[in-house]
């Protein structure tokens, strides 16, 4: 019987025109905005692999370990094609120096692209289904009840013996499959078109978040669907249930993502907490150059560094950079000798000592300012950002949005990842300076007996996180929609039963 | 005849259930709107008066000599905010709202510049990890959310008709069908117009009583600009409306097309359109700007030690030293600005694409209108350069009046160095005009109308045509 009911709304739906206009236009849309981003992709990817060249060539120009300064670039996701979140619009390249801890508000951007064309807002294909599919959602449910009780065909359907639940769930499957088709052949097209370009190399856990984003669109539409059958089954009229669907939707889709931001965010960052935390840094900060001083004072060889009177030939910096709105502070301090006059030469035991002091309370105080660092930041940018998307998910929109991110790796956990991966590297840095004694040695600042050879220190690299924590972290999202289904239908079910033909 | 069949159009749309939902939604939109405007624009304004106010010390400290005022420029120009954000946001965290100077110092040579212009070229708020949101401003509300709200109310007013049978009915009278579909536009119009009208009477009470912003005539007289222009695009909205409807038999799929054509329009032509138009054209990327900015040093930095090789008569060296400071800024700035020209260019190409969509055009109609985003922007630049001119002219009119002074500008030994009266500086202030607004405008104004104009006339042909 249930076979039959599908079989029968599956014709219904298929013959109409609404089901020929919903696949033109999703696949139109998608194709054209697929070919829009492969291309843009591809440019960022390019501009990714010169940065990465250059970078690389400056770290093989360092010659004294205290040189060592390295960038390392952020490679573009190629799943950002789905949903492009942060990914285009965070820094992308960071320094990674022993002397600081790197962190997303340090990082720049590298790249060609015109910062202007930023106002036109970027649509990915996420968006595209948030939009069309919501939309084509509900129009194919607006008259899936109430149209048959207004033309009496339901009163027809029911002197059989078939159960309500039946009638609904017929429905509903039948629906979904109808709208099913749109969605897969234009993700089918889109990941056809991704395999054909060569810049993209998906691996096998791609596919796999990609089917995770295909399986979380499922399971949005189906949302959609049931809202547009709620409204269906609680109005008598269809020209009522329209009108209803199409307000909900607006509202749902286009009004409250936008509103509630606006509305209630409060604008002022936490001033006081910056300041209060900046102060502190600055504190660890003074006792560091005190202690610097200190030594320098009880230094038995006169001279201050970083030349200590020496005749040499080179370059050197000695910076502090501050930045209070981001809580930066560091210190730079590279030292590069390319020629050493003779009668310097006693000096260098004494230089060697010298950093041997200061490079270890460099980065103890580094350490410590990034433990004070690190919770400040979380409150002051983070927080309020999540709150920022806890209060979109009020929407199914948002939930929809926030879990194909998670699944894209371009949520600011993915982006995060990367600077959690440049803070690693960093302490590889450090770790090699240590095994090779840097600090103590004359190589640190002085390349006049031969440069530092960097070809044992281990390359930057950056893996994305597993699938299984993209899963992990789509999970909330993808069970609140499916429980939003659940209830829906649930609820669709009681007023179906009860109500009156 | 026609008001007959207005009046019953809108007695008929008064009752609907669109109506009242159209009134609450309009209702919530113009109010959030208003209410973030009294809350955001004094943030702004301050946030300009005080970095204006922080340009005019620094001017003032650097006017006690005239050459160092001639290195170290005229310090930062900022961009004024415009009362009417609450009407198009129009992008602005994009946009840079600040000019800035440099000059050039070798420290090799000891030789320090002139002051120039340097246009901006960094990606501004790369650490912002809040989601992107669309401002609710009066472009939302008015071309995304209005234009849907108009297609509501006009998909079926034929089709429905004629599948009610109460269009046979009518027509069965002795009524030209044009003054049917007038009559029934005139009838749509103005019940959205009615919950429109108080939607934007309700946001501008707000906004007048609130003693934070202050709106000037002209503002007054540019708010009369965009509603009616917004009143225009409805229309057209309402046009397209009666167009499919008379075209189609069933309302249901009259209601399919329009919104299919909706979000193809309003949602996706303006940005997905630009993404594809720009890239046409590929401008001077960051890194060819910085190797061609480096060549363009290290050649004048050749020939500036090539001369000094040969000549050895100081006071030729001196002209040399403040011709070349001096073309060097000019150069530097050319280069500069062409940077920045061949990105405007770009988006200006990608923006013209997309006005075959009505909701972009009003987009731009309104943003230039409001005083704010990509038009607005490119005035600033031109205040910015055009006061460049003018600093450059007081410059040397100053060291003219300086009978000690060598008169070659841009170098220490050649200039005056006694202080100027800060008063006489010229000072930058950026000003927004509304005939140069309006310029711009009328084309789009123009291809709008044509847009309405081609769309009513289609609805009367389709109409005319149609059986009953």
């Amino acid at each position: 019987m249930l076979i039959t009911l599908i079989r029968r709304e599956i014709l219904d739906n298929l013959m109409t025109f609404r089901f020929a206009a919903a696949v033109f236009i999703t696949l139109l849309l998608v194709i054209a905005t697929t070919v829009v981003l492969i291309k843009d992709y591809e440019r960022r990817l390019a501009d990714y692999n010169t940065a990465v060249k250059t970078h690389h060539q400056q770290s093989l120009e360092k010659k004294t370990y205290s040189d060592g300064i390295f960038n390392v670039d952020r490679p573009p996701n190629p799943l950002s094609l789905f949903n492009v979140g942060l990914d285009k619009q965070l820094g992308n390249q960071v320094e990674v120096y022993h002397g600081f801890v790197p962190t997303l508000w340090d990082a720049q951007m590298h790249g060609s692209d015109n910062p202007i064309m930023n106002i036109f807002s970027s649509i990915d294909i996420v968006f595209i289904f948030e939009v069309v599919l919501s939309l084509l959602a509900l129009i194919f449910a607006y008259d899936a009840l109430a149209g048959e009780r207004e033309r009496g065909t339901l009163r027809l359907v029911l002197t059989h013996a078939v159960s309500r639940g039946y009638i609904l769930l017929a429905k509903y499957v039948s629906a979904m499959m109808c709208l099913l088709v749109p969605l897969l052949i234009s993700m089918l097209l889109a990941v056809m078109l991704l395999t054909t370009s060569t810049s993209f190399s998906l691996n096998a856990d791609d596919f796999l978040r990609i089917a995770g984003i295909i399986f979380t669109s499922i399971v949005y539409l189906s949302v959609f669907y049931l809202i547009g059958m709620l409204i269906s089954a609680m109005t008598r009229r269809t020209a009522t249930a329209l009108m209803l669907s199409m307000f909900v939707w607006g509202f749902l889709v286009l009004v409250y993502p936008n509103v509630i931001l606006a509305a209630l965010t409060p604008h002022d960052t936490p001033e006081t907490r910056t300041a209060s935390t900046f102060s502190q840094i600055e504190q660890l900060w003074e006792e560091f150059d005190r202690e610097h001083k200190q030594y320098l004072k009880n230094d038995a060889v006169p001279g201050e560094s970083p030349g200590f009177n020496m005749g040499w030939v080179g370059s050197s910096t000695r910076r502090f950079t501050k930045n209070a709105a981001t809580l930066k502070y560091s210190y730079q301090n590279t030292f590069r000798i390319e020629k050493l006059n003779e009668r310097s030469e006693p000096k260098v035991p004494h230089v060697q000592s010298y950093y041997q002091f200061l490079v270890p309370l460099t980065l103890n105080t580094a350490n410590q300012t990034w433990l004070l660092r690190k919770p400040a930041l979380e409150e002051i940018f983070v927080k309020p950002a999540l709150v920022d998307r806890i209060l979109l998910k009020l929407s199914p929109v948002g939930m929809y949005d926030a879990a194909t991110q998670a699944w894209a790796g371009t949520d600011l956990f993915g982006i995060e990842d990367f600077f959690s991966a440049a803070q690693r590297y960093r302490q590889t840095v450090i770790d090699y300076f240590y095994d090779k004694k840097a600090f103590a040695s004359r190589q640190w600042f002085a390349a006049d007996k031969g440069a530092v050879d960097w070809s044992t220190l281990p390359q930057f690299f950056f893996q994305k996180s597993d699938v299984g924590i993209n899963a992990k972290r789509a999970l909330p999202d993808v069970s609140l929609l499916l429980t939003i289904n659940v209830v829906l239908f649930v609820v669709i079910f009681l007023i179906f039963v009860k109500s009156e033909v | 005849m026609i008001w007959h069949i207005a009046k019953r159009e809108l007695y008929d749309n008064l009752h609907s259930l669109r109506f009242a939902l159209t009134t609450i939604l309009l209702l919530g939109l113009m109010l959030t709107n208003a209410v973030v405007h009294i809350k955001e624009h004094p943030i702004r304004t301050q946030k300009y008066n005080a970095s204006v106010t922080e340009s005019l010390n620094v001017l003032r400290d650097r006017a006690n000599n005239l050459y160092e005022l001639a290195r170290e420029g005229p310090g930062l120009l900022h961009k004024k905010p415009s009362a009417l954000h609450f009407c198009a946001e129009g992008g602005e965290p994009f946009l840079s709202d600040v000019v800035g100077g440099a000059f050039l110092w070798s420290t090799s040579s000891g030789l320090k510049g002139f002051w120039r212009l340097d246009y901006p070229s960094a990606t501004p708020n790369l650490t912002n990890i809040r989601p992107n949101i669309t401002k609710v401003d009066w472009v939302f509300i008015i071309c995304y959310a209005l234009s849907l709200i108009a297609l509501l109310f006009t998909f079926d007013s034929i089709s429905g008709e004629r599948e009610h049978g109460t269009l046979r009915l009518m027509l069965a009278n002795p009524i030209p069908r044009h003054t049917v579909l007038i009559g029934k536009f005139l009838g749509a119009l103005i019940s959205i117009n009615i919950p429109f009208t108080l939607a934007v009477l309700m946001n501008l009470l707000v906004i007048s009583m609130s003693t934070a912003v202050q709106l000037d005539g002209t503002a007054w007289g540019r708010l009369g600009i965009i509603l009616f222009i917004a009143v225009l695009y409805i229309s057209l909205f309402l046009a397209l409306g009666l167009l499919v409807s008379a075209r189609v038999s069933q309302s249901a799929v009259s209601l399919v097309t329009l919104l299919l054509i909706w979000v193809t329009f309003v949602i996706f032509v303006p940005s997905t359109l630009a993404s594809i138009t720009g890239g046409f054209s590929s401008p001077m990327s960051r890194d060819e700007f910085r190797k061609r900015r480096d060549e363009l040093y290290s050649e004048r930095w050749k020939r500036y030690d090539d001369y000094l090789f040969e000549v050895f008569e100081p006071s030729k060296i001196i002209q040399f030293k403040g011709k070349h400071v001096t073309e060097e800024a000019a150069e530097q700035e050319r280069l500069s600005e062409e940077h920045l020209m061949q990105q405007v260019r770009q988006v200006k190409f990608a923006r013209a694409t997309t006005q075959i969509s009505p909701a972009a055009i009003s987009q731009h109609l309104f943003e230039s209108l409001a005083g704010t985003g990509f038009e607005r922007y490119l005035q600033f630049l031109e205040n910015t350069k055009s006061y460049a001119q003018q600093f450059r002219a007081f410059i040397i009119d100053a060291d003219r009046g300086d009978p000690e002074s060598l008169h070659i500008i841009g170098i220490r030994e050649g200039m005056s160095q006694k202080p100027v009266s800060s008063e006489a500086i010229p000072k930058f202030e950026d000003t927004l005009s509304l005939s140069k607004d309006f310029n711009t405008a009328a084309i789009e104004l123009l291809l709008l109308g044509m847009f309405f104009i081609v769309l009513l006339s289609g609805a009367y042909l389709a109409f005319v045509r149609v059986e009953v």
